[in-house]
């Protein structure tokens, strides 16, 4: 495995027991991810896509096959090892923001940070500072329920890039945004990845907001198809 | 459609849901139950107590003790005294020559059966007439005791419980026996905590030379009790007052009045408690079904019909516990026979006493809770926003 | 601790519940804390009997009395160390209703076999001296805001006079406090044989005899022997520890011990159901909270703390403030009753009592909210949602 690659998924299987049935989601799938890289994940409902999301963040464990993770295997960690390796790595953003409603905006931002050893005055000036990164300083001691879609999810990010993660996972970031205000988060996170080097994964049902990943792989039933008409590929490539 | 017609589709889809909301459902009428079956349990021994001291005491016998001594126990009367009381104005007479009694009492131990513990018993000594004096009295085993003689008779209520006052049985107090020959009850008064024997025996074993401690008498239609107030005022050597017996029964009956007060006061400060809990059922109700209260309002069902349903809700909930807590409030405490110590320092056996009227209290009580812990919440129900329906995010 | 700020927020977010079930909770510890005290008065007698202190009653029954002369005859027992002896008075201050609690007592000997009694030596001699001097109790000269000096009238509703009245002039000659808060200070006493003198029945019999014992062990003993002594007299005697016979009495009131903690034990029980259920549907509604929670790394087991401490911070918001209301509710009700309840005290042992069971409280109802965080499973948490 060369350095690098951030993430390599070696036959994974994904199975689960639906009565006598046995479903499976993967049954050998493989994929490396490069560090800095921006992928972009498409497919229709049912491709497996937030399943892989769930393997890839470390809130689910395949039922085989390996993933290794920065050179380390984060298959088989036990509960509480995957919680801190989610922790010190990945940073979460999700279509419904999922920010803690009693918590105000610069609270919400220092929650991963009460998961390190940081003294308070030192978790005050790394919130400050995501919250200037996502232009949202002024609003700091706002409430979610005062805020709009778009503000949340730059709250979001905030909250995912505070900790300095290596990997931002996102979970359709602009699926509940309009047109314009999308763009503003996806050239956000354009920006995390060009200027800060974050390695990002987006799964998108939107052909606009895979636009700007650097590439984008397509799932359909559990496998990584080469789709003819992604032009965006392409066009990002050329 | 008319509101009540609306008001019922409300209801009746609330009740639809109930399952959704079970435990806090259930927790709210486990609430209201508990409430009312501690108020009832305090009021219905209250009133037992009352009850079993009042029914003693009657209208038309006149009740004498010493001025000041508040109780039978504490007074004396001499025997030139009761004497002269005989005399006293409008006291009937029957074919054994006038209805006046003379008594005393001792207060002997007895076993409490609850508790195996030594508790104050009065032994009563009386003369023939006392038994006349007494309505309801009635032998229900043995014989009445033979005067001169160390006989006695026991009260039910003694019977039932202490250890060892079967008939037949030989009883000791300190030195003396005594035997059982008859049982007696008085139609469950306080009398039937006691124990009957003949005067002058008391007098005799227990030093009390010729003295007794009250007198009762008997009084003919038209006596006044201001004539016998005359009279003794008169009479330098007597030192007695007189009241109805009914008058004193009741006054000593207030002695467990403080349960009842204590009850209540327990009881309504629980009852706040459960509001609480009650309150916080309705509004999560309210909450849960926020979208379906702003959806049917949004089809044209009136604000009226969303605060009855919430409203209806309540009331049935907390009816319900009501009901199961009076229910198990009878089933527990109706007619549990107890003692417990009386003003006049001797043990009177009761019975808690549950009536119809009780029961009421404590629907009402329940009926408050149901009516508050709704009307808030209902409140909030017909303000919840139309809008709601078209956004509401599960 | 880190997280405790959101255990704040988490607790405090719905404002209206939040003081719905923290008054819940005051309710329930307000009933306990206030009817433990209550029980504790009654018991006090029982709690404060002197280990080796007996008490001689006529078999018969406590209210009747013993012959004068048994006094020297229980003196001579072997093991017994001080006698003393008293007889009820029946007292009462001006009306019948105001009981005053007086005895007839032998002044040389009465303080030293109540020996938890504080009287000055020089209160003592002038008491000693005074025929019609009579030693309150600190509590009941408060109520009645007596002081060294004062003459008070004091009636009975059983005895008369010589003079044919019920009313003995007495005056008040000491106050006597005692050692301990808990022992009881209301009521009196006065001389037994100026009492004698004065009464029209005369006689020479005392109500009944309570002594000291060299030594505790010797109780069974001492009791066996002095109702032996008397076993086939005119008057048997019925000898038991101060303990054993004011639990006794107490027991003749009847079960109310029973009731009260039933009572009590049904409003707490109703509390914790309700704040239990509560607590689960305050957790229930945060399932995808917790889920986010434990997707950006918090761990099960921080989570599961989190929601303990918060169930249990709960607890003891109602429970502190139930707490202080009690003891401001009993303060005051000692205040009013402290004729018929004296000791009406909210000690230290029920404060601890009520800590533990607000933390108990906290832990039970936390617990299974605590729990199913716990065991939430991020994805499914997520599908849900």
């Amino acid at each position: 495995m060369s350095d690098e690659n951030l993430f390599e998924l070696k036959a994974v299987a994904k199975r689960f027991k639906k009565g006598k049935e046995t479903i499976s989601i993967f049954d050998d799938l493989n994929m490396t991810i490069k560090r800095g890289d921006f992928l972009a994940i498409m497919g229709p409902s049912g491709s497996g896509k937030t399943t892989l999301l769930n393997l890839l963040g470390g809130v689910d464990q395949p039922t085989g096959g390996e993933i290794s993770f920065d050179g380390a295997r984060i298959d088989g960690l036990s509960e509480g090892e995957l919680a801190k390796w989610r922790a010190n790595n990945i940073g979460f953003i999700f279509q419904f923001y999922n920010l803690m409603p009693m918590l105000n905006a610069a609270k919400n931002v220092e929650l991963p940070l009460l998961l390190t050893s940081l003294s308070s005055k030192q978790r005050q000036q790394r919130v400050d500072t995501a919250l200037q990164l996502v232009g949202l300083a002024d609003r700091a001691k706002h409430m979610p329920s005062e805020m709009s879609g778009g503000q949340l999810q730059r709250v979001a990010i905030a909250r995912a890039v505070v900790s300095d993660p290596k990997l931002l996972l996102c979970d359709e970031p602009t699926g509940d945004l309009d047109r314009q205000t999308a763009d503003e988060i996806l050239e956000m996170l354009q920006l995390l990845n060009r200027e800060f080097g974050k390695t990002i994964i987006m799964v998108t049902h939107d052909p606009a907001a895979a636009r700007y990943a650097s590439h984008t792989l397509h799932l359909d039933k559990g496998q990584f198809v080469d789709k003819e008409d992604d032009d965006v590929l392409q066009e990002k490539s050329a | 459609m008319s509101l009540l017609a609306q008001s019922s589709a409300v209801i009746g889809m609330n009740i639809k849901s109930l399952p959704r909301r079970l435990w806090m459902s259930l927790a709210m009428v486990l609430a209201s139950a508990v409430v009312v079956a501690v108020l009832l349990a305090f009021l219905a021994m209250a009133k037992g107590f009352e009850a079993t001291l009042q029914s003693a005491g009657q209208e038309d016998v006149a009740f004498f003790i010493r001025t000041g001594s508040a109780a039978e126990l504490n007074s004396s009367v001499m025997k030139e005294q009761v004497d002269l009381l005989r005399e006293a104005p409008g006291i009937a007479s029957n074919e054994n020559g006038k209805l006046v009694s003379p008594e005393l009492y001792v207060i002997v131990d007895g076993t409490k059966k609850s508790s195996g513990t030594d508790a104050n018993i009065p032994l009563r000594g009386m003369e023939p007439q006392g038994l006349a004096l007494r309505h309801n009295f009635k032998l229900v085993q043995g014989r009445l005791f033979t005067p001169g003689t160390d006989e006695l008779i026991v009260g039910e209520g003694v019977l039932r419980q202490f250890e060892g006052f079967e008939l037949g049985n030989e009883v000791r107090f300190g030195k003396n026996r005594w035997t059982v020959v008859g049982v007696f009850s008085t139609g469950g008064n306080v009398f039937e905590s006691e124990l009957w024997a003949d005067a002058k025996v008391i007098q005799t074993l227990y030093n009390r030379g010729s003295s007794y401690q009250s007198v009762r008498a008997k009084l003919t239609a038209d006596a006044k009790l201001e004539d016998i107030q005359a009279y003794i005022k008169n009479e330098p050597r007597l030192n007695q007052e007189v009241q109805t017996e009914a008058n004193y029964f009741a006054v000593q009956g207030e002695g467990l009045s403080y349960m009842a007060i204590f009850g209540r006061v327990i009881s309504a400060v629980m009852a706040l408690g459960a509001l609480a809990g009650a309150l916080n059922t309705m509004y999560t109700s309210v909450s849960d079904r926020a979208k379906e209260i702003a959806t049917l309002r949004a089809i044209g069902f009136s604000n009226l019909s969303a605060f009855i349903g919430t409203m209806a809700e309540a009331l049935v909930l907390a009816l319900l516990g009501g009901f199961l807590g009076a229910l198990a409030a009878f089933l527990l405490f109706d007619g549990l026979s107890t003692s417990t110590l009386s003003g006049s320092f001797t043990q009177v056996v009761f019975s808690f006493e549950m009536s119809g009227q009780l029961v009421m209290q404590g629907i009402w009580l329940a009926l408050i809770i149901g009516f508050i812990s709704g009307f808030f919440p209902a409140w909030r129900a017909t303000s919840v926003p139309v809008a709601v329906a078209f956004q509401s995010r599960g | 601790m880190k997280d405790l700020y959101l255990v704040y927020k988490n607790l405090t977010r719905k404002k209206l519940r939040l003081f719905l079930t923290s008054f819940a909770i005051f309710i329930a510890f307000l009933i306990f804390a206030a009817v433990t005290a209550l029980q504790g008065a009654l018991n006090s007698g029982v709690e404060m009997s002197a280990d080796n202190r007996l008490v001689v009653f006529n078999k018969i029954n406590f209210t009747q009395p013993l012959p004068y002369a048994y006094i020297n005859k229980v003196s001579g027992v072997d093991g017994v160390k001080n006698v003393t002896f008293a007889n009820w008075f029946g007292g009462y201050y001006q009306e019948p209703a105001n009981q005053v609690v007086t005895m007839a007592v032998d002044p040389d000997s009465y303080f030293e076999v109540y020996s938890e009694l504080v009287v000055t030596p020089e209160q003592k001699a002038n008491w000693l001296q005074n025929q019609a001097g009579v030693m309150v109790g600190e509590r009941l000269a408060n109520v009645n805001n007596w002081q060294i000096g004062d003459r008070i009238p004091v009636s009975s509703n059983i005895f008369s006079n010589k003079d044919g009245g019920q009313t003995w002039d007495l005056v008040v000659e000491g106050i006597f406090t005692a050692n301990d808060p808990q022992v009881d200070t209301g009521y009196m006493v006065f001389h037994y044989k100026y009492f004698m003198e004065t009464q029209s029945w005369g006689g020479d019999y005392v109500g009944w005899i309570v002594l000291t014992t060299d030594d505790p062990a010797l109780n069974e003993q001492v009791a066996k022997a002095i109702d032996e002594n008397f076993a086939n007299s005119q008057a048997e005697t019925d000898t038991s520890t101060e303990k054993a016979f004011n639990k006794a009495f107490i027991e003749q009131i009847g079960n109310i011990g029973l009731i009260i903690f039933g009572v009590v034990f049904m409003a707490f029980f109703t509390i914790l159901v309700l704040v239990g259920n509560t607590m689960v549907l305050a957790i229930r509604e945060r399932t995808g909270e917790i889920a986010v929670l434990k997707t950006l790394g918090f761990s099960s087991p921080r989570i599961f703390r989190m929601i303990l401490t918060e169930s249990c911070l709960l607890a003891f918001l109602g429970g502190l403030l139930g707490l202080g209301a009690a003891y401001l509710v009993v303060g005051g009700l000692s205040q009013m009753m402290a004729r018929f309840l004296p000791n009406l005290v909210l000690g230290p042992d029920i404060v601890l009592q009520a800590l533990g069971y607000m933390l108990l409280l906290g832990l039970i109802t936390g617990i299974a909210p605590a729990y199913r965080a716990l065991r939430l499973n991020i994805i499914t948490a997520f599908a849900r949602g």
